[in-house]
């Protein structure tokens, strides 16, 4: 990764951007570092094994520092993930700096990624799409009975920890419908099922870019990326929309909305 | 615990018993649901029915207070059915005869009138436990928390010495700790009767060891426990009293006598991060810091070593515990209380503990070691008496079933237990000023089962009257079949409609603490004001 280290280093010392959000390996583990002085690179880490929701963290610190031109270290997904945050107001454009990183293949074939790369990277060969919906064939094989026990099953070891939402890089509603006393009951383990899972997949079907954060982070072990992709399957043979492919094209969900997500300092 | 978290993922058969463990401690919940995805059986005996009850292969309820009872007659039916681990008792064992003589008292019929456990199901699970090639018991505080608290932990490892589901991977008896570092207090001789390590102060080579490490005289008896301080206090012979990081005003039995005593002493100082409900009453507060403002070692429920960094640099007037600790003993004269760092600290701990003896902060620098740890070599122990017990033999104790302290009768019908709710920890002083958790659960209430709801005439969110010997709360029904008839729960964390109001102050006599699982309550509908 020397390469893609050069070219940090370089950003950070003509000032192109004022910082870089990336991983930096701390006491033997990789986590979130906003890099802002040239020396400071020598810990980079593109740790494979540990994957963190950068985009996300992005969205705060952006918010804090205005008028700084922030780059991010991005892998295919996270690339995709900027365009939904860009695209939604979240991020400002010409703001952020994205520096494109390959994934290996091993990581890839993990992550079952049909995308395994950004659009442009400063090394390495990029890896081959790992596309793999057999978990969506397998589940869609069952009766319906059984489609509704399995997920009723799942669901029902959830601890509403909130984790898939929390480390969601495409979910950044500042009142969040989990949340509302009026559609979810406040309490309770497992949460209202499967009304609570439900709306979360709801509002994941024109923004998920099938990262799988959401199924890492789950502590329960529920197959939420399982629910998601089959939702976002729905939109992409509806309307032919693939959120994160394209920064001008809107959701098509997203006439229900108000738009009342759009955050002051978040600008057009 | 004897073994490790993640090695429950291998058991093939999982007893939980008095441990809601989904909401108590999620991170185990989700290795025996990889376990049971995987084949286990998982087998829960609870008197309710929790989250993590319903993935079951065999749920049942037992009558509150009776787990000896029904662990015995589990040894009877494998005794009788010869499932017993021949080998394991005669090679790794001692007392077997008069454990089975003991036993022999428990048919089936006589456990399921005690326990009110079916004589089917207890053939069921004795069958699964002791035919599995790794079962492992996970328990909590719904085992320790009685009058009989030791003898039911003892009395699960008779169960897995009987059947040999003890010193190998994915086998154990597991007590599940409560906060991240309740192991790490016990283990740095937060108790009456231990130095670090578990090392005996009545122990005259113990004694001496620690003599000559601090180059003070030591007493060779041991201290007293929280409810033995409660009963000090009351006979004046306990005046001062210096509490830390605990909140008894919320979380000890029978809060009306607890604020009775804290009221008599001379001086009571608290150390906490937040004013608490016992703070409020202290004469000094001393103001320590959070998780993270402070640098050191938390010791998990597997006996894991690890480190924790400070993130800031601690708030306001607040220092960290070893700090506030250290500048109160050299005030006091105790000139060797200098450290320039904790890891310095760390480095006198495995000094004087051999279970810490080959840990040092290098060592844990990226991951945790598990103790014993003797050597720098020694990796650490995955799992506790993997070759012998650490006395040598491991010995059966026969242990008669004993009644909870108090009954129900005509006058207090209904059983109350208490418990944890996943939202909240402990008495809320850190939960309930997070606006995020304290959202999800605002106050408390009590889990009554329709049927006696009805029979009450008492509806769902209706705030009732509970009443035991020591005192009387109002709270909110929540109607639920997870407890069983007769049966009452309320979870302890909240002040307003505090349980401990109600909980009994009966204790167990080895291990002082107290009876927070079985009472008897009266249930009643809050009289309707006349119009004036």
């Amino acid at each position: 990764m020397d390469k893609t280290r050069e070219k940090m280093k370089r950003m950070l010392e003509e000032k192109e951007v004022s910082a870089i959000l990336a991983l930096r390996r701390n006491h033997g583990h990789p986590t979130p570092f906003l890099f802002t002085k040239a020396e400071e690179l020598k810990d980079w880490v593109a740790d494979e094994a540990n994957r963190y929701p950068l985009t996300k963290l992005l969205i705060k610190i952006a918010r804090k520092h205005q008028s700084d031109v922030i780059g991010i270290i991005v892998r295919g997904c996270e690339e995709r993930s900027l365009v939904e945050l860009l695209k939604n107001f979240q991020l400002r454009q010409g703001k952020v700096k994205a520096i494109g990183i390959a994934c290996s293949q091993e990581l890839a074939n993990r992550c079952r990624c049909d995308q395994p790369f950004p659009s442009q990277v400063e090394e390495g060969q990029v890896a081959k799409p790992a596309t793999d919906f057999s978990d969506l064939e397998e589940i869609e094989k069952l009766t319906e009975e059984d489609r509704f026990q399995y997920w009723m099953s799942q669901f029902g070891k959830c601890i509403k920890c909130y984790g898939c939402r929390n480390i969601c890089p495409a979910c950044f509603c500042p009142t969040c419908t989990l949340e509302d006393a009026n559609l979810i009951k406040p309490g309770g383990m497992p949460p209202e099922i499967p009304i609570f899972h439900l709306h979360k997949a709801y509002h994941m079907a024109d923004r998920c870019i099938d990262c799988g954060l959401c199924e890492e982070a789950c502590p329960m072990g529920i197959p939420v990326r399982r629910l998601y992709r089959r939702v976002k399957k729905s939109v992409k043979d509806l309307f032919g929309y693939i959120p994160g492919e394209k920064e001008d094209e809107k959701g098509p969900l997203e006439f229900l909305g108000d738009g009342s997500y759009e955050l002051p300092g978040a600008g057009k | 615990m004897t073994n490790s978290t993640p090695e429950l993922e291998d058991a093939d058969c999982i007893l939980i018993t008095g441990s809601n463990t989904t909401e108590a401690h999620p991170l185990v919940a989700s290795r025996i649901f990889k376990a049971k995805e995987k084949g286990a059986k998982l087998i829960v005996i609870d008197p309710r029915r929790t989250q993590i009850a319903r993935y079951a292969d065999l749920f049942v309820r037992q009558q509150l207070g009776t787990d000896v009872a029904w662990i015995n007659g589990l040894m009877h039916i494998i005794l009788r059915e010869g499932w017993e681990n021949k080998e394991f008792i005669s090679t790794r064992t001692e007392g077997f005869e008069e454990l089975k003589k003991e036993v022999q008292n428990y048919p089936p019929e006589k456990v399921e009138e005690i326990t009110g456990i079916s004589k089917g199901d207890l053939r069921t699970i004795a069958e699964t436990y002791a035919k599995a090639k790794k079962g492992t018991i996970v328990y909590a505080m719904g085992i320790t928390q009685h009058i009989t608290g030791t003898e039911n932990v003892l009395s699960l490892a008779n169960l897995a010495m009987l059947t040999g589901n003890i010193g190998r991977l994915s086998t154990g008896v597991n007590p599940l700790r409560g906060q991240n570092n309740v192991q790490g207090a016990c283990d740095m001789g937060g108790l009456p009767n231990v130095y670090t390590g578990y090392q005996s102060v009545a122990d005259e080579a113990v004694a001496k060891k620690f003599e000559e490490a601090w180059k003070v005289p030591l007493s060779r008896k041991p201290g007293l426990t929280i409810m033995e301080m409660f009963q000090a206090i009351e006979e004046e012979k306990v005046k001062a009293l210096y509490i830390m990081g605990e909140n008894p005003m919320v979380s000890d039995p029978d809060l009306h006598h607890v604020e009775k005593v804290l009221k008599k002493l001379d001086l009571l100082v608290v150390q906490d991060i937040f004013m608490t409900e016992t703070a409020k009453l202290a004469h000094v507060i001393l103001p320590g810091v959070s998780f993270a403002e402070k640098d050191g070692t938390f010791s998990a429920t597997d006996r894991r070593v690890q480190r924790v960094r400070k993130a800031i640099e601690p708030l306001g007037e607040a220092k960290p515990d070893h700090e506030i600790i250290c500048q109160l003993a050299q005030r006091m004269g105790g000139i060797d209380f200098q450290y320039d760092s904790v890891e310095e600290i760390f480095r006198e701990i495995a000094q004087v503990t051999p279970i810490y003896q080959g840990i040092t902060y290098q060592r844990i620098e990226e991951d945790g070691i598990q103790w014993p740890c003797r050597t720098p070599e020694d990796q650490g122990t995955l799992f506790l008496h993997k070759d012998q017990f650490s006395k040598g033999k491991g010995s059966f104790f026969p242990i008669p079933y004993r009644q909870p302290a108090e009954q129900i009768d005509q006058e207090f019908p209904f059983w109350l237990t208490t418990g944890r709710i996943g939202f909240h920890y402990h008495t809320r002083t850190m939960t309930g000023v997070s606006p995020s958790l304290q959202k999800e659960a605002e106050e408390g209430y009590i889990e009554i089962n329709p049927f006696d709801a009805s029979e009450l005439g008492i509806e769902e969110g209706e705030a009732i009257k509970v009443t035991s010997r020591r005192g009387e709360i109002q709270i909110k029904a929540k109607l639920t079949f997870g407890v069983g008839r007769h049966v009452v729960f309320i979870p302890f964390h909240f002040v307003e409609g505090a349980a401990n109001i109600l909980t009994n102050t009966a204790i167990d006599p080895v291990a002082k603490i107290p009876e927070f699982k079985v009472g008897a309550v009266r249930v009643e509908k809050v009289e309707e004001r006349m119009n004036a």
